[in-house]
């Protein structure tokens, strides 16, 4: 799908909108979808800007308070863009207890930026998330969703550079 | 009772679990996935599985050990409405991190239990609702409910039975308090994951206001091998009232962190020596936090204590969703605390006065009482803002944010004013 | 009945009540912030925790329902110890600034810090700060004062039906926010001050004018719509400051019209001193020269009478008693809005309570914008809503009504009588047939779709319906209405004890004045054509405004170059600009008065605020005014009058007895013998003109508002609009064009709207649009290019 493209006009391709109708069907009631379709818009239009937020109510047919609320209340629903790579590490008790605030400050170093920025050329944000809910592995860095246990400075350096490399080709 | 060698007990949920690709429905089967299923649905009636569940003193595996059968039998028949079943994947309880496992390794296993369930129940809806970190495990769920599907295991008439279900993987979007039951069903209605007070309680007014149950993966993956083996064999194993094996999560200062399903009643101790490793500092720990990080703490003087429900209350604490953090010697408990207010303070849902005040309260106090730059009065205020919290909301999300602050007030007074006033060491 | 102890008494309640509403109907004092008894529970306060024997921990007793044998405590120490920590938790970010906030004296806050609070906060970290926002032209924010209770989230979701109120964020970020971009429209929006238990969302308009405890109250009633709502009128002197609900009436709320008309009673439109022309200038007389003045306008005159169907029953009776002396021949009229006046089948008022109408099975909303006409009416039908009942609608326009509405169609009101006899011939077909059945049928030829929905309503076992202006309107209202009389006759639902049929009155004390004037009323129209056609030589008008309202402006500008005026009333108006004499009559908030709403419950005004000026009650004036002209004074006393009163209308004779006036219930006139068929209409123009009732516009009270007409800008809607179908037909763009009618041609602004009936033109701005508001039928025409 070409993102650029969604991202300018903000609204739902017609093959979206398609499933989306599907997806209504899944449910007792239209609202239910709400948190679905969020998800989708955010991975089509970036992030949940007014106006987003807006074409989701229409499409669900929806009041905009009520797509406020939900996109105001759940963390991973952002109204702001955010870096290419987003590095949430848990700090959490679990990772913790097994070095997560250092790894932290290793990140925050060797990336020049504090936590819940993103690095100048728009590749890395980082951010300090609850409980992972995978602390048997801790710690644990969830890069774009994706889990990474048991990451050391060292590992983290790599898989760092490993996304420089690949340079926000997701 | 407990068998002499606990390791000799078949595992429940995590029977198949190390099996390469049983995810795919191909090899779950060639390992006995859905072989019951066809039994039960042609020869089981609705109120015999609820007497095998009942039988079998299966308890909720989410937090609260409410018993599973019993749970289902509230459900009012012939309402009128439809009822549906809810499985809580939401899994946000620090330390937890077990319903993980099973839907990424063995997801035909919730898939199959859901099925029984959602039969014994008369559900034509369900849905897992998994937090929405877990996007990995569901897109696995997702596969696995496709080929279910595909497989006529899901869907209209299963099986030729006569029974139809469908199954819906739902995600949350970041917030713990989606794991309360109440919150889960507001947000699956696409709300604010905001618990509703009770009474009605879900199973009579739940999702849509329609009858509703809400169970753990963990307790959902437990009903095949219940319904297979019977609830007597299920009854036999642990001890009585704290029946069957329960995954515990062991994270912390252990040398092998992870999950482990042993037969309940296994104690702590052995369970830390004997399969995580021991502890990475010490002989004995500081702390253990038994159930999730809103359960209170123990200290090494409940080192034995019997990992069951009971046993956990009798020690103090709560069972919970059985996930263990361990802290050793070098542990910062303070920060511990702290780190953990923060949580509570962030995962509030902001409803009730005084969870939603109490908690930011608390974190910061406990930021300075970290930093040392507290007085005396702080520390009376620790105790009583979180005292009149707990117990006092909707939801016992505030008694969770209590339980740590009371936990060190109680155990390490001394250590806490020291620190506080910056006279620390 | 439930029994339970609370703090060791034994009390019965219903069962399902909850131990607070057990508390509060029993006279124990527990604490409340988020708990209204109109609104859901939110149980989210906590501040009304109690002590049940036997559970582990105290419970929220606004959501615990009571259970048999309970027991309950509300006063342990313990209890008090929560309550404090309530109150410490609360305050932790709330600002110190009670001196300065509007609510101070009247905040539950302040009450309960000083009778459950500690003496000192602990709380030392910085407190957080927060953003105010837009609620519509009567709410102040300050949102940092917000103690987070959520009451008007539920009052704009439940009562307004906007849902523009909402909770955004979680944890201590939580906060209550409108949508920033878009301010709340509501028409009820002035009740959001009174939720709020703190000085969070605060009475714009009375903003740093007033403090609470400077007020004295005054019981009234609201006559400015036939909802007719007890009111307490809080002065400061002989000034009017605030009106207010009162709690425990029919009605929590009042609307945003009844409220925010208050500065009206001090505006410089009001009629204060009695005035005569003299140069073409109103000047300020005596009285006895205004008389003079009148009497030798009126002396051996042929005259006529309009005045407004708001007045008290004692006013109305005084003008009959008036005119029977003095003018025994005289056209009188009293309502505006009018055209056909043969006897209706059912004639204006209800049949039922408003709360008979939110329990019906069925309710079906026939041409009327309820929610300007009727705002309270409608936020019960937005109750029904709630509760799963259904709302159905036919009539010219989608109007606004903030609630789903379960059957709707948008039609032409010529379209009317299609409409009835499509319900008659399935109502007939399902075995239920009246007398009149035939005759009607074959009156009309066609048959509408829209309907169904009002034959599939008349099935339920009760079914109200709520027949608005649209066909009271109507050049032949009489049949239209002899039709519906007809189908509620069939399907059961026109006998006594569930009678459903309620014409929407315009104006108060409407049943009253059916009786009282049922056998000398004409159309305003009438008189106007009259007393244009020399048939008068002048005009009386009291407390109305025909330039300004209803249906005849262009009429009535006709027939005052004609023939004198002589006003009499409180606010000016348009009309005023017109009077040879004006004579001052108090306003509602200044007598006591006897008021009979829509659905003829009576209301009693006994504590009025001393007059501004020289303004008399006005059954005073008219007696007077008999007296000047040498006739027999009626009545001299208001216990004379009231006598007089009970001769004509033996119902009311309870009406000032305190226990018995509760029990009053007039019901609306019936004329059993009145049945009418469609007549042959020949439409002379193509489209059916609708006028817009604006409850920010219409009345001379609204107009002499400064509030109100301010809050008129932000609901306005372009001045004409139509269906695009309709301009598509005829070829046209929206834009300027001409609306031809028996007038002639007008240069107009057209717009389009997909609500709009295909077919009508709608006058979105009666007044504004001036001479339209006399048509009934009208044409559009390319503009002048
Ligand atoms: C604050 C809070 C968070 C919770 N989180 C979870 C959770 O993440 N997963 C879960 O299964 N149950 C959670 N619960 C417990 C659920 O409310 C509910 O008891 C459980 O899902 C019932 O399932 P069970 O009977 O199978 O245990 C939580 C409860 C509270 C009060
Ligand atoms: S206790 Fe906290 S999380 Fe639970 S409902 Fe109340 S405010 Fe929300
Ligand atoms: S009134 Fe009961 S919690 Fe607010």
């Amino acid at each position: 799908m070409s993102a650029a493209v969604s991202i300018n006009s903000h609204r739902f391709s017609e093959a979206r909108l398609a499933e989306i109708a599907e997806l209504v069907k899944r449910y007792p009631g239209a609202q239910s979808a709400l948190m679905p379709v969020l998800y989708m818009a955010q991975e089509d239009f970036g992030y949940l800007s007014m106006d987003v937020q807006q074409h989701v109510a229409d499409v669900l047919g929806l009041r905009l308070m009520q797509v406020r609320e939900v996109v105001t209340f759940y963390t991973m629903f952002r109204e702001k863009p955010c870096g290419t790579y987003l590095l949430e590490v848990c700090t959490n008790a679990g990772c913790m207890l097994n070095g997560a605030n250092e790894l932290v400050a290793h990140m925050c170093e060797t990336l020049g930026i504090k936590v819940g920025e993103t690095t100048d050329d728009g590749l890395f944000t980082v951010a300090e998330v609850e409980c992972a809910g995978a602390c048997g592995g801790a710690p644990v860095v969830q890069v774009n969703h994706t889990y990474h246990e048991k990451v050391t400075p060292e590992t983290m350096d790599a898989l760092i550079t490993q996304m420089r490399a690949d340079g926000g080709a997701v | 009772m407990i068998p002499s060698d606990p390791k000799q007990v078949k595992q429940i949920c995590f029977d198949r679990i190390d099996i390469p690709d049983v995810n795919t429905l191909a090899v779950a089967r060639k390992h006995g996935a859905y072989a019951f299923l066809p039994t039960v649905l042609k020869e089981f009636t609705a109120a015999k599985i609820v007497d095998e569940m009942k039988l079998s003193g299966l308890r909720g595996r989410g937090g609260a050990g409410f018993p599973t059968g019993l749970k289902w039998s509230f459900v009012p028949r012939n309402t009128g409405k439809p009822t549906y079943l809810l499985c809580n994947a939401d899994e946000g309880e620090p330390g937890t991190f077990k319903d993980r496992d099973i839907m990424r390794f063995d997801p035909h296993l919730l898939i199959e239990g859901m099925i029984m369930a959602g039969f014994a129940l008369n559900v034509r809806d369900a849905y897992i609702y998994v937090r929405g970190e877990f996007l990995h495990e569901a897109n696995v769920m997702n596969e696995a409910i496709r080929e279910a599907y595909a497989a006529n295991l899901l869907g209209e008439n299963i099986l030729g039975s006569g029974y139809s279900m469908h199954l819906t993987v739902h995600r949350g979007a970041g917030a713990y308090i989606c794991g309360e039951e109440t919150a889960l069903i507001e947000s699956l209605e696409g709300k604010p994951g905001r618990p509703r007070f009770k009474p009605p309680f879900p199973a009579v007014e739940g999702f849509y206001r329609c009858p509703t149950v809400v169970n753990n993966v963990e307790t959902l993956a437990t009903v095949p091998a219940i319904l297979e083996h019977g609830g007597a064999w299920h009854a036999a194993i642990g001890v009585p009232n704290n029946t069957g094996c329960k995954i515990f999560s062991v994270s912390g200062h252990v040398n092998k962190p992870g999950n482990y399903e042993v037969p309940m009643g296994t104690s702590l101790k052995t369970l830390i020596e004997e399969y995580c490793g021991g502890l990475q500092h010490g002989s004995v720990p500081k702390v253990v936090i038994p159930g999730g990080s809103s359960t209170p703490w123990l200290t090494a003087e409940h080192y034995e204590a019997p990992l069951t429900y009971d046993g956990m209350i009798k020690a103090g604490s709560m069972l919970g969703s059985g996930a263990i953090i361990v802290m050793d010697e070098t542990a910062d408990l303070i920060a511990v605390t702290r780190r953990l207010a923060h949580f509570y303070a962030h995962e509030s849902c902001g409803q009730c006065t005084p969870c939603r005040e109490g908690t930011g309260w608390l974190e910061r106090i406990m930021i300075r009482v970290e930093n040392g730059q507290a007085c005396a009065e702080d520390i009376q205020v620790l105790s009583d803002a979180a005292t009149h919290m707990a117990g006092r909301t909707i939801c016992a999300l505030a008694d969770g944010a209590a339980a740590p602050i009371l936990s060190m007030l109680k155990h390490f007074p001394d250590e806490v004013r020291a620190r506080a006033l910056g006279k620390a060491a | 009945m439930t029994s339970l102890f609370i703090n060791d008494q034994e009390v019965e309640v219903t069962p399902g009540t909850s131990i607070l509403e057990a508390c509060r109907q029993n006279d124990f004092d527990v604490p409340y912030f988020c708990y209204h008894p109109e609104l859901s529970v939110a149980a989210n306060c906590r501040m009304c925790l109690v002590e049940v024997e036997g559970w582990p921990k105290p419970a929220a007793s606004c959501c615990t329902p009571v259970s048999e044998g309970m027991k309950v405590k509300t006063q342990t120490e313990s209890l008090k110890k929560d309550r404090q920590m309530v109150m410490e938790y609360l305050l932790i970010h709330h600002p110190l600034d009670c001196p300065v906030c509007d609510q101070g004296g009247s905040c539950k806050l302040q009450d309960y810090a000083l009778d459950h609070g500690a003496s000192k906060g602990r709380y030392a970290e910085p407190k957080r700060a927060v953003v105010n926002y837009e609620l519509g032209p009567f709410v102040n924010t300050c949102m940092t004062r917000c103690i987070h209770c959520t009451r008007c989230v539920r009052f704009a979701d439940e009562v307004a039906g906007t849902g523009d109120i909402g909770i955004l964020n979680r944890s201590d970020h939580m906060s209550i926010a409108g949508i920033v971009e878009e301010a709340l429209e509501s028409e009820l929006s002035g009740n959001l001050p009174d939720i709020c238990p703190v000085g969070a969302l605060l009475d714009k308009p009375s903003h740093d004018v007033s403090r609470p405890w400077e007020m004295s109250h005054h019981k009234s009633t609201c006559t400015q719509c036939p909802n007719g709502c007890d009111i307490h009128i809080e002065s400061r002197g002989d000034e009017v400051m605030r009106i207010r609900p009162i709690a425990g009436s029919p009605e929590p709320w009042i609307c945003d019209r009844g409220r925010y008309v208050y500065d009206a009673f001090r505006s410089d439109a009001r009629i204060l001193e009695p005035a005569v022309r003299r140069d073409g200038e109103l000047q300020s007389v005596g009285w006895d020269e205004a008389f003079d003045r009148v009497v030798s306008l009126l002396k051996d005159k042929r005259v006529g009478i309009l005045f407004s169907p708001d007045w008290s029953v004692e006013g109305h009776t005084a003008i009959r008693m008036m005119r029977d002396t003095l003018f025994p021949d005289a056209k009188v009229a009293f309502d505006l809005h009018r055209r056909d006046m043969r006897p209706f089948a059912f004639e204006e008022g209800l049949s039922m309570t408003t709360a008979q109408i939110e329990a019906a099975d069925q309710v079906v909303v026939l041409g009327s914008d309820l929610r300007q006409r009727l705002p309270l009416l409608m936020q019960r039908l937005r109750k029904r809503g709630h509760a799963g009942k259904p709302v159905s609608r036919i009539g010219a326009m989608n109007y606004r009504t903030n609630m789903e509405i379960s059957n709707d169609a948008i039609i032409r009101p010529r379209d009317w009588p299609a409409v009835i006899a499509r319900a008659m011939e399935q109502v007939r077909d399902l075995g239920k047939t009246a007398a009149g059945f035939d005759a009607w049928l074959a009156a009309v030829p066609a048959r509408h779709e829209a309907g169904k929905i009002l034959a599939d309503a008349l099935m339920a076992e009760s079914c109200a319906l709520l027949v608005g202006e649209e066909i009271r309107s109507d050049n032949d209202a009489a049949a239209l209405i002899s039709g519906l009389d007809l189908l509620m006759r069939a399907c059961g639902h026109a006998e006594t004890g569930s009678d459903g049929r309620n014409l929407i009155p315009e104006g108060m004390s409407a049943q009253i004045l059916s009786s009282v004037f049922a056998d000398v009323r004409v159309s305003a129209g009438d008189l106007f054509a009259a007393a244009g056609a020399g048939e008068l030589d002048a005009i009386v008008v009291v407390g109305s405004d025909p330039l300004g309202d209803g249906l005849f402006p262009t009429a009535a500008t006709a027939a005052l170059d004609k023939v004198p005026l002589i006003q009499i009333g409180s606010i000016a108006g348009r009309i005023g600009e017109r009077a040879e004499v004006q004579l001052p009559a108090a306003a509602y908030s200044e007598t006591e008065g006897t008021f009979v709403n829509m659905e003829g419950r009576v209301r009693v005004a006994t504590n009025p605020i001393r007059s501004l000026g020289q303004e008399r009650p006005l059954w005073k004036v008219m007696m007077r005014l008999v007296q000047v002209m040498g006739g027999e004074v009626p009545v001299v006393s208001l216990d004379e009058l009231r006598a007089a009163i009970v001769a004509r209308v033996p119902e009311l004779a309870g009406a000032w007895s305190a226990t018995e006036q509760d029990k009053l219930l007039l019901a609306p006139r019936r004329n059993r013998t009145s049945s009418f068929t469609p007549s042959k209409q020949k439409h002379a123009f193509d489209l059916d003109v609708v006028s817009r009732y604006s409850m920010y516009r219409e009345g001379m009270w609204v107009r002499a508002s400064k509030l109100l007409s301010e809050a008129a800008m932000l609901h306005c809607l372009d001045d004409l609009l139509v269906h695009p179908d309709t301009l598509a037909e005829a070829g046209l763009q929206p834009g300027e064009m001409v609306v031809r009618s028996f007038l002639g041609e007008t240069a107009c602004h057209v717009g389009v709207r997909e609500d709009v009936s295909p077919g009508v033109l709608f006058v979105s701005r009666r007044g504004v649009a001036g001479a339209l508001s006399d048509l009934d039928v009208a044409s559009l025409a390319g503009g002048q290019s």
